[in-house]
């Protein structure tokens, strides 16, 4: 609308004067801010006090909320404005006068010449408490968005998901509490369901929660031997299973701490169970290892004998191998006196012992594997692709009554096979004097390669044989079945691959710097290191020139097998020799 | 100097109370190992914990020490001085015992309302220190009312001069002393925007940011001026003007100064409240999901 404003005032000769000012705005404002349409000063007077909206021909007056004119004498927060009408506020008067031609609204002014500089001060923002910042309001704020996102949300997003109903992703419920990410396959599996493990306020995990998905895992202790202390219950899986810690793959606090919390004082509460105090790693702190060996005894089954294998535990220093093989290896690294069958060269530690996928254990040493290509079973000279069958006495007897049979009944072969070896002089081999029945002949010369293999040359050299003396050559020879132990300690972990290169060691010198295989002229030396070797390298604290082990680094908290300290102690039975045996225990060891 | 004392008071005592808990806080933390990775959840990140978390409360508590008028356990200026060094003690402590793990959480959270508090009241400090004196100088000792009871007497003073001068000069001097602005928004106190406009002629308000554009106006006509009255009335007018430029540059630093030492209290105190609910929550969530 188009406005005129008429300023009535006193000129500077006392005579009253008029100021005009035309308006073209949609609505005239009236306040003391300096954009208003109609800005007047003093108190009382709000920066935006009131505006007059002209509609339809009707002039309307609209106070701001809180703040009130004078309409003709009367208090007023909106009114109708007819010509004549009087406002005022803060001692100005504005009275709606008839327009001029060409204006919708004209207003006198009568300007309250009675305004001070306090009140003048006042028309202005001039203090940032008069800005909508406001302490409170903030606060306020800030606090109600702290509870919403610190607590309602995430009590309604709990209590929906226990309700088993799914929540929108994009709502923050209460993951919004998780104090950091979970474990990258926890992630996987649970996500945002928090109370997948987070099962009742104020409840630390519980393992039942664990165990929905990890049901295969064996506790520390099995139950019955726990029964056996006063320990009470094993901890919390929590409790090492640190979860919603950065690094996200972080989950298992390694620290030796708990573990020796126990294990530091085997006295307290371990009752009928007999455990060495362990402190950490280290010669004082960490009892003498106790290698797990084999060791048979003879036992009677039936009308015959056999062996019974039982694992014995032992100190490291008494320790003797029982494998019942008869084997130097000093005398086959020496290359004077071995070397390998094909490039001529000294045998290497890896030509016997190669080293499994594990990184930990080696394939089991067997004839076919790693004996027979230096060491063939053969037996006549005269037919050198002609080899006993290994492993299987009762078979080697038949055989060799088989080959001479067929050998002395064969017309084509002459009476005798020349022998290659050199004649003793003064003696006639057997053979050729034989002058009885082919089969007498045979069987005479059979029992006599029979007793040369399992007493002289052949069989004795690695085992050990029981002449029973029985008059039936089947049943005289008895071998002594060798076992060698797979894992001396079976409940812990030791990587050899990792140790395959020690500094500047390589290859066998790696290998010897541990096991003194150079020196070991017999089969029952046990090369096992003890603790001492170890400690060289390691220890369980960081240190200069020592590499930290922890306790898990080689035992495991979670047996691999639960039975295993039950197998432990009771025994490997494995009978050798089948019950049709007929011979009887006893007899003496051929060939000593 | 208030602030001399705030910081150096009895020779700096709280510094070396901060200094210590620093010192100590760091030795706790690196007891932590590498067995797990360091943050709240081990036994020394509790203990970290616990003792932010008081520290927080107490900090609180200068908000209430300060206007307990009788209370005489300690005096406010040497609670001030605590309440700057241990408060920034917090910023260590809160870092160590969040083993510097954050996240999208109600605990990250809290960690950066606490780094906003502190970081406001740093601000703070620095306009506590360097401030009034600007202040002070800029005012020249007296208080800014009397700048306001200047202004408003120039302003008289140059309406009833314009009033002798040409119409159009009167309108431009009038419209100008209507429309010129002081203060304002938060963003027109702390920055001193100027949206002075004065109405020249028939034309459209002109912008008028400090006056300049008027004072030109008016100055422009000096030259022309015909009879001797006017041009020593314009003379006048010109004078008047300028001094009113000076009067409102030094209101407008004044108020800019003075939302600048204050602005920060808009963020110290209201963010320190919704720290201590989120403090509260922090602590009981943590419990909540053990």
């Amino acid at each position: 609308m188009d406005a005129l404003l008429r300023e009535l005032r006193e000129g500077p000769d006392g005579i009253p004067e008029y100021y005009d000012t035309e308006i073209t705005s949609k609505e005239l404002t009236i306040g003391s801010a300096s954009d208003r349409n109609i800005q007047l000063l003093g108190r009382g007077i709000a920066a935006e006090h009131a505006v007059i909206v002209r509609a339809g021909g009707q002039l309307t007056l609209e106070c701001r909320r809180g703040e009130l004119v004078l309409l003709n004498g009367k208090k007023r927060a909106t009114a109708r404005l007819k010509l004549g009408d009087v406002i005022e506020l803060g001692g100005h008067r504005l009275r709606i006068a008839p327009p001029p031609p060409g204006f919708d609204v004209a207003i006198e002014l009568q300007a309250n010449e009675l305004v001070d500089a306090s009140a003048f001060e006042g028309a202005f923002r001039t203090d940032l408490s008069q800005t909508w910042l406001g302490k409170r309001t903030m606060a306020w704020t800030g606090v109600a968005l702290v509870m919403l996102f610190g607590l309602l949300l995430p009590m309604l997003v709990m209590k929906l998901h226990h309700a088993g109903k799914q929540t929108p992703s994009w709502l923050l419920g209460d993951e919004f509490w998780s104090t950091g990410p979970l474990h990258q396959v926890h992630q996987q599996a649970i996500g945002e369901r928090c109370e997948t493990c987070h099962q009742k306020l104020f409840q630390r995990v519980q393992d039942s929660a664990c165990e929905q998905c990890h049901r295969t895992t064996h506790d520390h202790i099995m139950p019955a031997r726990l029964a056996l202390t006063e320990l009470g219950p094993t901890p919390r899986c929590a409790t090492c299973h640190r979860e919603h810690n950065v690094p996200q793959t972080f989950l298992v606090n390694r620290s030796d701490g708990q573990c020796v919390d126990c294990h530091g004082d085997p006295e307290d509460g371990f009752g009928q169970i007999k455990l060495d105090r362990v402190l950490g790693f280290g010669l004082a702190r960490h009892p003498e290892f106790k290698p797990h060996l084999l060791a048979s005894t003879t036992v009677r089954v039936g009308s015959g004998f056999g062996y019974e294998w039982k694992t014995v535990v032992a100190e490291l220093d008494k320790a003797k191998e029982r494998s019942n093989l008869k084997f130097s290896h000093q005398q086959h690294m020496d290359p004077d006196r071995v070397l390998r069958r094909g490039d001529s060269q000294p045998m290497n530690c890896a030509d016997c012992h190669r080293l499994e996928a594990d990184g930990e254990h080696f394939t089991p040493i067997r004839m076919q594997d790693q004996c027979s290509q230096c060491h063939e079973l053969t037996f006549d000279p005269a037919s050198p692709d002609r080899q006993l069958p290994h492993g299987k006495p009762r078979e080697v007897v038949l055989t060799l009554q088989d080959y001479f049979t067929r050998k002395f009944s064969d017309p084509n072969m002459g009476r005798v096979a020349p022998r290659e070896r050199r004649r003793i002089p003064g003696q006639q081999r057997e053979e050729e004097n034989c002058t009885g029945a082919p089969f007498d002949c045979a069987m005479r010369a059979a029992r006599k390669e029979i007793e040369t293999q399992f007493t002289r040359r052949g069989c004795v050299g690695c085992h050990g044989v029981i002449d029973t003396r029985s008059a039936n050559i089947i049943d005289r020879f008895q071998v002594i079945p060798i076992r060698f132990v797979r894992d001396y300690f079976p409940a812990n972990r030791f990587d050899h691959r990792s140790h395959q290169i020690q500094g500047k060691l390589t290859g066998d010198e790696a290998c010897l710097s541990c096991h003194a295989a150079k020196k070991s002229q017999d089969s029952a030396d046990l090369m096992i290191p003890g603790i001492a070797k170890c400690t060289e390298c390691h220890a369980d604290k960081a240190a200069a020139e020592r590499v930290t082990v922890q306790c898990v680094s080689c035992h495991d908290y979670h047996p691999r097998e639960p039975g295993l300290l039950q197998t432990m102690s009771s025994s490997i039975s494995t009978w050798l020799d089948g019950p049709e045996t007929k011979t009887r225990p006893g007899g003496e060891l051929a060939g000593s | 100097m208030i602030h001399r004392n705030l910081l150096m008071y009895r020779g700096a005592r709280y510094l070396w109370w901060s200094l210590g808990l620093i010192v100590s806080s760091c030795v706790l933390y690196f007891t932590q190992g590498d067995a797990q990775p360091p943050n709240g959840g081990t036994w020394q990140g509790y203990v970290l914990g616990t003792i932010g978390a008081l520290l927080i409360a107490w900090l609180t508590m200068l908000g209430i020490r300060k206007r307990s008028y009788s209370s005489t356990l300690g005096t406010v200026q040497g609670w001030t001085s605590a309440h700057v060094y241990l408060g920034s003690t917090l910023v260590v402590i809160a870092t160590l015992h969040s083993g510097v793990q954050v996240g999208w959480n109600l605990h990250t959270l809290t960690y950066v309302l606490m780094w906003v508090v502190i970081l406001s009241g740093f601000f703070g400090l620095y306009t506590y220190m360097s401030y009034p004196q600007r202040i002070a100088k800029n005012r020249e000792g007296g208080a800014r009312a009397e700048l306001f009871a200047e202004l408003f007497e120039l302003d008289r003073d140059a309406r009833s001069v314009a009033s002798r001068c040409a119409p159009d000069i009167a309108i431009a001097v009038d419209s100008a002393i209507e429309r010129t602005t002081l203060g304002g928004g938060i963003y027109a106190q702390l920055f001193s925007r100027d949206d002075s406009y004065f109405i020249r002629g028939e034309g459209k308000p002109i912008r008028n940011p400090d006056q300049q554009a008027l004072i030109d106006f008016v100055g422009s006509r000096l030259p022309r001026a015909a009879k001797g009255a006017e041009a020593a009335n314009l003379q006048q007018l010109i004078v008047l003007l300028c001094r009113r430029q000076a009067v409102l540059r030094r209101i407008r630093r004044d108020i800019r100064l003075y939302g600048w030492l204050r602005i920060w209290l808009y963020f110290h105190v209201p963010v320190t409240i919704a720290l201590l609910v989120a403090l509260v929550l922090h602590i009981i969530s943590t419990f909540f999901y053990w």
